[in-house]
């Protein structure tokens, strides 16, 4: 806690923050904004994802499913009932911090590879609702013409609008989540991971704040997810699989525990690794098929390889950077 | 009154009887020693204080209510603070974050505010950073403040410890075996921050191994053997005591 790393930091996310509120104003590539959109998206998810994995130590296989549950109560309600919007997503997100709720009901009696596989459950069992729902969620075929996100008569219509919706959550997702980590509630989530015994000798609920950790990890999933349904108008169960829970784990393992910088920029890297062949302009069409056949593959191999040789990850490896010039002890 | 009342309290493992039947009083303002040979049941008997595991039988009652069957964090709460044989560190954090997490239950910032970093959050921080640099001097582990506990030696990884249950305002710290692995320059200096602890008010009551501490700074000492209570009272008739002798010459030579 120097005085010199909090500046970093603000300078930081203040480059960061000038970057992305710039891009609108570069391109109006509406793909390249959506596929951009995506990475907001991503980035919202794994900012609950790293402070219930990376802070609390709990590990959910879950996520997927919770931003399932945003998207498609969100879609739900604002098609076949037209509930406002804002509404709507309020309505997915507190749908999904139910079902976290629910999930941490498992974290408190299993830990590691059990509750991974509990969570791993919750995601199978929410894939096969979203598809057997029919009447809610339009089974295989999905729910389609979502409305785009409005408040009264302003309609946010244009990608780039979208995008800067999507990035203004996640900034606030970001800042609220370097908050917590440093003050009370946040330190008790470091001090979980750290020591149960001694989080509970120091007069931390362990079992509340777990509760407390997977219902606001869930929360932020299930609002990426409502954002989600908005903006592209269509979704359907394949989207909210097993697969993607892995990658966003694979976001925050890779980032690092401990830390938001770390997962924040593995949920650009690896979001974006799924459209490497619309960013690169030069790639070849056989190249850019590879990458995406191999996607997950891909994602995988670099979280095994991070585990096996980065054990704390990109923010371990900021860390070490940073120590280096003179600094300790700090949160990346 | 006594400040800790424990009646009849008995915990077992199966066949075996940690602990048996003890009864003892800790008065308030004193520093209590509970003493007795490996697998005793002293730890356990800590554990029972303190709501990590629950006896079989008995009672445990502290300022008059009782605490049996409470969790370890409402003890806590309650105003008993422990410490573990086995260090239970929060290996990643700072030494000053370690004792800011045992301040856990005099600070109120929940999620929301935390989040939004509300200005009471901030004033509520900067009092807490500076209690917790007080508490680190206390112990004499300020050097430590900003390493990693992970990174701290040995002798001053217990003081640390020492430090965050302290954190938490206790009327009764706990310690199990705080001179564990100390050299003699740091057994002295513990000696030293018992007494300071003390004189601020806090009652301890330490299980310890290391005689030469316990007689120093133990204004009563209970011994235990095979989970039975075999003698109480100040040091002085401890030492002379023949059960007591008998007790730790059956075991591995002379401690007294
Ligand atoms: N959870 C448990 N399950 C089964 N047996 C236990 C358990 N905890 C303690 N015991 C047994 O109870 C007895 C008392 O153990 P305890 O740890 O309280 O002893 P102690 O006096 O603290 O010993 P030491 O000086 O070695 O720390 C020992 O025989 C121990 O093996
Ligand atoms: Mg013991």
């Amino acid at each position: 806690m120097g005085t010199v790393a909090p500046r970093i930091r603000f300078v930081l996310f203040a480059a960061a923050s000038v970057v992305i509120a710039s891009v609108p104003f570069l391109t109006d590539d509406r793909y390249l904004l959506k596929i951009l959109t995506f990475v907001g998206l991503n980035a919202i998810v794994v900012a609950g994802l790293a402070l219930l994995l990376g802070f609390a130590g709990q590990i959910s296989m879950g996520h997927a499913a919770f931003f399932g549950l945003g998207a498609y109560t969100s879609a739900y309600l604002t098609t076949a009932h037209e509930v406002p919007w804002l509404l709507a997503v309020a309505a997915g997100t507190l749908l999904a911090a139910t079902g976290g709720l629910l999930l941490a009901l498992p974290s408190l009696r299993l830990k590691g590879h059990y509750l991974a596989m509990a969570t791993l459950g919750f995601n199978e069992i929410m894939s096969v609702l979203f598809v057997e729902m029919r009447g809610i969620t339009g089974g295989n075929d999905g729910l389609s013409g979502i409305p785009f996100p409005s408040i009264g008569s302003f309609v946010i219509d244009s990608p780039a609008a979208i995008y800067i919706l999507v990035w203004a959550v996640a900034a606030l997702a970001f800042v609220g989540a370097a908050n917590l980590v440093r003050t009370r509630p946040g330190r008790a989530m470091r001090a979980l991971h750290g020591s149960e015994l001694g989080a509970l000798a120091s007069g931390v609920n362990t079992v509340g704040l777990k509760v407390q950790v997977f219902a606001v990890s869930a929360a932020l999933a299930g609002l990426a997810g409502a954002l989600y349904a908005h903006s592209v108008g269509f979704i359907s169960p394949s989207q909210f699989s097993l697969e993607f829970s892995i990658l966003l784990v694979a976001m925050v393992v890779v980032g690092g525990t401990g830390s938001l910088t770390g997962p924040f920029i593995a949920a650009v890297a690896l979001t974006l690794l799924q459209y490497v062949h619309a960013l690169i302009p030069g790639l070849s069409k056989d190249a850019a098929a590879l990458i995406q056949d191999w996607e997950v593959d891909i994602s995988g191999l670099i979280m095994i390889l991070t585990v096996i040789f980065v054990p704390g990850g990109l923010a371990a490896f900021l860390k070490r950077r940073r120590s280096g010039a003179g600094e300790e002890g700090e949160i990346a | 009154m006594s400040l800790l009342a424990i009646r009849d309290l008995t915990r077992r493992f199966g066949g075996l009887v940690a602990v048996d039947g003890v009864s003892f009083d800790v008065h308030e303002g004193t520093i209590k020693a509970v003493i007795g040979p490996n697998g005793a049941g002293k730890s356990t008997l800590f554990n029972l204080m303190t709501g990590f595991d629950r006896p079989d039988a008995g009672a445990v009652s502290f300022d008059g209510r009782d605490i049996v069957g409470m969790r370890p964090h409402k003890v806590v709460a309650a105003g008993i603070s422990r410490t573990f044989q086995n260090t239970q560190l929060f290996e990643e954090l700072t030494a000053l974050e370690n004792v800011l997490v045992g301040m856990h239950t005099r600070l109120r910032t929940g999620l929301v505010g935390g989040a939004l970093r509300m200005p009471w959050t901030v004033a509520e921080e900067r009092r807490a950073l500076e209690r917790a640099s007080y508490l680190l001097r206390l112990v004499g582990a300020e050097q430590y403040a900003q390493t990693h506990a992970a990174d701290i030696p040995h002798g001053m990884r217990r003081l640390l410890e020492i430090a965050r249950a302290l954190a938490a305002e206790p009327r009764l710290l706990l310690l199990d075996e705080p001179a564990a692995g100390l050299n003699n320059f740091e057994t002295q200096s513990l000696s030293k921050t018992l007494y300071k602890i003390r004189d601020e008010g806090v009652t301890l009551v330490v299980v310890e191994h290391d005689m030469g501490l316990v007689m120093e700074v133990s204004e009563e000492i209970v011994v235990i053997d095979q989970g039975r209570k075999i003698a109480e009272g100040p040091p002085l008739l401890i030492q002379k005591d023949a059960a007591v002798i008998e007790a730790y010459l059956g075991e591995e030579g002379a401690y007294v």
